[in-house]
């Protein structure tokens, strides 16, 4: 089969290129299955993890106490000199992610009812934060309960009231989860593959593309005993092969780092999903290969084009964190579909037609965009025969 | 003298690639340096322009030594590397404008010579073409023009030819002789032993890093002892006539690969004659014959034992 | 001389597709992509209510304060919750399908039952545990004050916010701003394909036209030093677009120092292009491994300055500090963050100093090796 062995022979040439993205997505892989194995130990747990914040006061008063002492529950101190340029390195730093300034008088001022703040500098992007705003509001506005409506109330009887109410926290019951949490993880990994495998498939077809559309080569394959139809086959075979077994390459490294959900049946389903998705990028490849001409082009075409598409699917940022314009530009790219099926799959719990569905739609969609590609593909080599 | 080399050594590690090599070069010649791949030759012409290091020797350019800050000798120097040296992003003619400015400051006389280089090239044509674009030989003439454009006093030309075709290579051959009518020594390195022969004035072979012969072509052909080579087109000649034929006088050595009979004969002496009336007596048939003076392929052949072109 | 130089030397560079895309198009194109990935972060209209359902039993429906305070919260534009009422099973399964992601069972003490922790649940507990401490607080206060029921209600409805939010210097800490940031110092470093390009066409043991150069009676310096003008000179002008690109597009925020924001990308653009010179004088011939070893830096360098993820650049600053200060991306990705974000300029100049001083070396090494006129090998 020389058409064959020559794609394949292609191929092999730019393995160093192409293993750069594997390499990348098998790094990527690890980095959050171990990430993912440190979440596991908390997970029984309800959130056990504490941010790291500073807490200043200017004053000391049984009411300041008993706030720090409310928010040690959540809360990591940290000493850091109250300085303003150690402040801001600590944020810069991250050493903490919160401060919380007590102003001197606020006791006082708070006591007599007068309006008064306490002053917050924080990282903005931490969830934990508004946390630590909750425990904090928690405590002074049940503080204020007890200050406005117990007459002659002292300090030291308001933090035994407070410490009393305090500890009186709703029962909270994790569920034996049917679903598994490490799927989320799972998830990522596979999501993450749309960006290797597209950039793998892409680069490594359109090597092959150009090398055939190089004209001696072309003149010599008109001339050689083969037919048109049987090199065409042999090209397929030889373009499934590759495809094949980046995709293997990439399963196997899924399953090997996390073992516990290959039994699930939601792997059956990311397997199908990331399959149809391989054709697809094949296909994409095949396009690209079409329409660019030279391996610099082809390079700087699939770079865009693949960070493009995945910063604006969620394969890196996660979906929810994306703006809905962005999402619904995304729309118009398989990796969008890719994503969605993968974090439907990781949801999925019950396999009945009815919770599968949305899955096999977007499954179906990502098919046609497949198809799409490669007619497209096929409109404009015609063209160019032509031209 | 326009160059004078000494006792030039310049090792590679182990290797030697330049051994003892001694010449010198007057104005106004033409100067072949002729040797097989991996000779020495570009390895000279680099110690020459002060771009390598050498390990002994001496190397005066217009009776000075040479240093990579000798400018003023730089300056009259035009050089056609062997391997192509061009801007791919510049056009045809921005190229030999860019290097033909890095020797000449005042622009009009710049144009000028730019303009003259592309006629003697034959670029016009391609004038904003993208090196990319060329073919090998028209990236060849563009390399040349290159070199050449600032007009200068030694213009060291290192297998310019290769991948030109024989109408062009005819057409920079003629243009060679035409700078070194004008005035320019010239250095020429090659392979292909007709052109040296066709333009040379001095020749000299150099094989392993050793100047094996030095001279005018017909002074190294008169080093030699062989003279007129005979070639018979025949196929009726049988064992026993051949035999006979190298029986007779003046032969150096006849070899028989059907069809052609080939005949090396003593220098000095016409053999031709010789040799027909053996054939007429014989009554042997025979296409083609002819009779050729010997090439510098052949003293390469007697001095070194092996062929100039592999 | 400088100037003829200098001209064509701009032609090529300009007219060299390749390189131009890397240094400019490819950091563009990725500012637009952050800028479509994260635009969205820190802007409160990502969170619209976390979905809970409540077990509505006998006493959820008698617990009149309780489904009021829950139904409070779960109303208007700025709700909290989007609730929904359901029977315990019904309940199991919405929490089983991910519909919710907690829902309660009103008793004492409260309950909540979840599938997983997350800062959702945490929240959802965060109003439970409110909700019964205040009513625990409210209870006390009957307990003594009997006659104050309806003042303490109506007092529950005055919630009080005691926190304001302070920030420390120009700017507030932001991480989208960080990855902004990295990426502008990563296309500085990018200029070092620049850099790599001057060397390779003036040092005659990497390429023959630089051997050309060479025989030409041009110095060497100077004619390396006018090339290297036409790259810092067009990469400058890259670097300023994409600067303009990111600050007036895409409206990033670099704090009040225009100024300095300017030196700082100029000074980047220098370090990137020296850089660049640097390895392909050391490296020499093989193109790939040049260009490997630019990438290389220069992508890992973006991901330990956090462009990938800010986590990273903290963990790297606080357990191998040594790696910030040697990674270039990271010293001008703090640079601008500090001109951003702090009020003095100590830390900027420690960025700066240290990443001059690396340009500085790089220049010297540059120096020693161009100088040399003579080589052992072509
Ligand atoms: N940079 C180098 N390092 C080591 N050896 C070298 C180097 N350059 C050349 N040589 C060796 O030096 C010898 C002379 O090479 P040179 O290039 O001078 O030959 P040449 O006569 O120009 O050959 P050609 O006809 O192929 O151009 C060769 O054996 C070559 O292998
Ligand atoms: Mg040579």
């Amino acid at each position: 089969m020389p058409v064959y062995n020559l794609c394949i022979k292609i191929i092999k040439k730019n393995i160093p290129t192409l293993l750069i993205y594997i390499i990348v997505f098998l790094g990527v892989s690890i980095l959050v299955s171990s990430t993912a194995a440190n979440q596991q130990k908390a997970g029984n747990e309800f959130i056990s993890n504490k941010s790291n914040i500073a807490f200043i006061s200017e004053e000391d008063s049984p009411l300041i106490e008993g706030l720090k002492d409310e928010l040690s529950k959540v809360a990591n101190f940290i000493d850091i000199p109250d300085q303003k340029d150690a402040l801001q390195d600590a944020l810069f730093f991250r050493r903490v992610v919160y401060i919380l300034r007590v102003p001197e008088g606020f006791t006082q001022k708070f006591m007599t009812g007068e309006e008064i703040y306490l002053e917050k500098t924080m990282l903005p992007d931490s969830a934990s934060n508004a946390y630590i705003d909750l425990s904090v509001d928690k405590y002074l506005n049940t503080a204020k309960i007890y200050m406005e409506h117990m007459d002659n109330i002292t300090q030291e009887g308001l933090v035994a009231y407070l410490s009393a109410n305090l500890s009186e926290e709703a029962a909270v019951t994790v569920l034996p989860a049917q679903t598994n949490t490490d799927l989320y993880n799972i998830a990522y990994s596979y999501n993450y593959m749309a960006y290797s495998l597209s950039s793998v498939l892409i680069l490594g077809m359109s090597a092959i593309m150009l090398a055939f559309n190089n004209r001696d080569l072309k003149n010599r394959m008109a001339c050689s005993p083969i037919s048109e139809t049987k090199s065409n086959l042999q090209f397929i075979l030889a373009s499934l092969s590759f495809a094949g077994v980046t995709w293997l390459i990439q399963i196997i490294a899924c399953f090997i780092l996390d073992m516990n959900s290959v039994m699930t049946p939601n792997t059956v389903f990311f397997i199908i999903n990331s399959l149809v998705f391989t054709v697809c990028a094949t296909s994409m490849g095949f396009l690209f290969g079409s329409i660019v001409k030279g391996s610099g082009a082809i390079s700087a075409v699939t770079n865009v084009v693949v960070l493009g598409s995945c910063f604006i699917s969620g394969v890196f940022v996660p979906t929810e964190l994306l703006g809905k314009t962005t999402l619904k530009i995304a729309s118009f790219i398989p990796t969008y579909w890719f994503v969605s099926a993968n974090n439907q799959i990781a949801q999925l719990s019950q396999f009945d037609l009815f919770h599968i569905k949305p899955v096999i739609s977007n499954i179906a969609i990502i098919l046609c965009f497949a198809l799409a590609f490669f007619s497209l593909s096929l409109v404009i080599r015609k063209n160019k025969r032509y031209s | 003298m326009v160059i004078k080399v000494k006792n030039l050594v310049k090792r590679y590690g182990d290797l030697i690639a330049l051994d003892h090599l001694s010449f010198s070069i007057k104005e106004g010649e033409i100067f072949g340096l002729l040797g097989p791949n991996g000779s020495g030759k570009t390895t000279a012409i680099n110690c020459i322009l002060s771009l390598l290091k050498y390990d002994k020797g001496e190397i005066e350019v217009f009776g000075e030594l040479m240093t990579p800050e000798a400018y003023h000798i730089k300056r009259d120097i035009g050089i056609v590397m062997q391997n192509v040296a061009v801007y791919n992003e510049l056009t045809v003619y921005e190229n030999i404008e860019y290097f033909c400015g890095l020797y000449v400051k005042d622009r009009n006389l710049k144009k000028k010579l730019v303009e003259e280089a592309m006629e003697f090239a034959d670029l016009n044509e391609f004038r904003n073409f993208r090196p990319k674009k060329l073919s090998g030989g028209l990236l060849r003439r563009l390399n040349i023009a290159c070199g050449i454009a600032h007009k200068p006093k030694l213009i060291i030309l290192d297998e310019p030819t290769v991948a030109v075709d024989p109408q062009s290579r005819n057409k920079i051959l003629e243009g060679i002789k035409e700078l070194n009518a004008k005035g320019a020594t010239i250095i020429y390195t090659s392979h292909y032993m007709e052109e040296v022969e066709q333009i040379c004035s001095r020749i000299m072979i150099i094989d392993k890093g050793k100047a094996i012969a030095t001279g005018t072509k017909e002074e190294l052909k008169a080093m030699i002892s062989l003279g007129e080579k005979i070639t018979v087109e025949s196929y009726d000649i049988s064992e026993e006539q051949f035999a006979r034929l190298r029986q007779l006088p003046n032969i150096v050595s006849a070899e028989y690969n059907d069809p052609l009979i080939e005949i090396k004969s003593i220098k000095g002496k016409n053999n031709l004659e010789n040799v027909l009336e053996f054939i007429k007596r014989e009554n042997i048939q025979f296409g083609k014959i002819y009779s050729e003076l010997p090439t510098l392929n052949d003293v390469f052949l007697e001095i070194t034992g092996k062929e100039l072109r592999d | 001389m400088f100037a003829h130089i200098f001209l064509n030397r701009l032609k090529c560079l300009l007219r060299d597709k390749e390189t131009i895309f890397w240094t400019f198009a490819f950091p563009l194109a990725l500012a637009l992509f952050f800028y479509l990935a994260l635009s969205n972060i820190g802007k409160g209209d990502a969170f619209q209510g976390i979905d809970i359902a409540v077990v509505n039993d006998s006493r959820y429906q008698e617990d009149q304060y309780f489904r009021t305070a829950l139904e409070e919260a779960s109303k208007g534009d700025d709700r909290l919750f989007n609730l929904t009422l359901a029977t315990g099973d019904e309940a199991k399964r919405l929490l089983d399908d991910n519909s919710i992601k907690g829902y309660i069972i009103d008793g004492t003490p409260m309950e909540l039952v979840v599938k997983e922790s997350g800062i959702h649940q945490s929240i959802i507990k965060s109003f439970l545990d409110n909700y019964s401490q205040t009513f625990g607080a409210v209870e006390t206060v009957l307990k003594s004050n009997p006659q104050k029921y309806q003042e303490v209600i109506e007092s529950l409805k005055d919630r009080k916010n005691y926190i304001k939010e302070v920030s420390g210097a120009g700017g507030k800490p932001d991480i989208v701003v960080n990855f902004f940031y990295t990426l502008i110092a990563m296309a500085c470093m990018y200029g070092s394909f620049f850099g790599m390009r001057e060397t390779t066409d003036i040092q005659a043991d990497i390429s023959p036209l630089a051997a050309r150069i060479n025989i030409a009676p041009v110095h060497k310096l100077k004619a390396f030093l006018s090339s290297m003008c036409a790259a810092l000179l067009i990469h400058f002008i890259e670097m300023l677009s994409l600067l303009a690109f990111v600050r007036y597009v895409l409206n990033i925020d670099f704090g009040p120092r225009a100024g300095l924001v300017l030196l700082t990308t100029i000074i980047g653009s220098i370090a990137g292009v020296f850089f660049g010179a640097f390895v392909s004088a050391v490296v020499k011939k093989s193109e790939g491994i040049k260009i490997a070893v630019l990438i290389g830096v220069s992508m890992l360098g973006s991901f330990l300055a956090g462009m990938m993820s800010t986590d990273i650049k903290y963990t790297i600053s606080r357990n191998a500090p040594i790696i910030s200060w040697i990674n270039p991306v990271n010293l001008l990705t703090d640079a601008f963050y500090s001109l951003y974000y702090l009020d003095n300029l100590y830390r900027y100049a420690l960025n700066i100093g240290v990443l001059s001083g690396f340009t500085v070396l790089f220049s010297a090494l540059i120096y020693l090796i161009v100088r040399r006129r003579k080589y052992a090998s072509l």
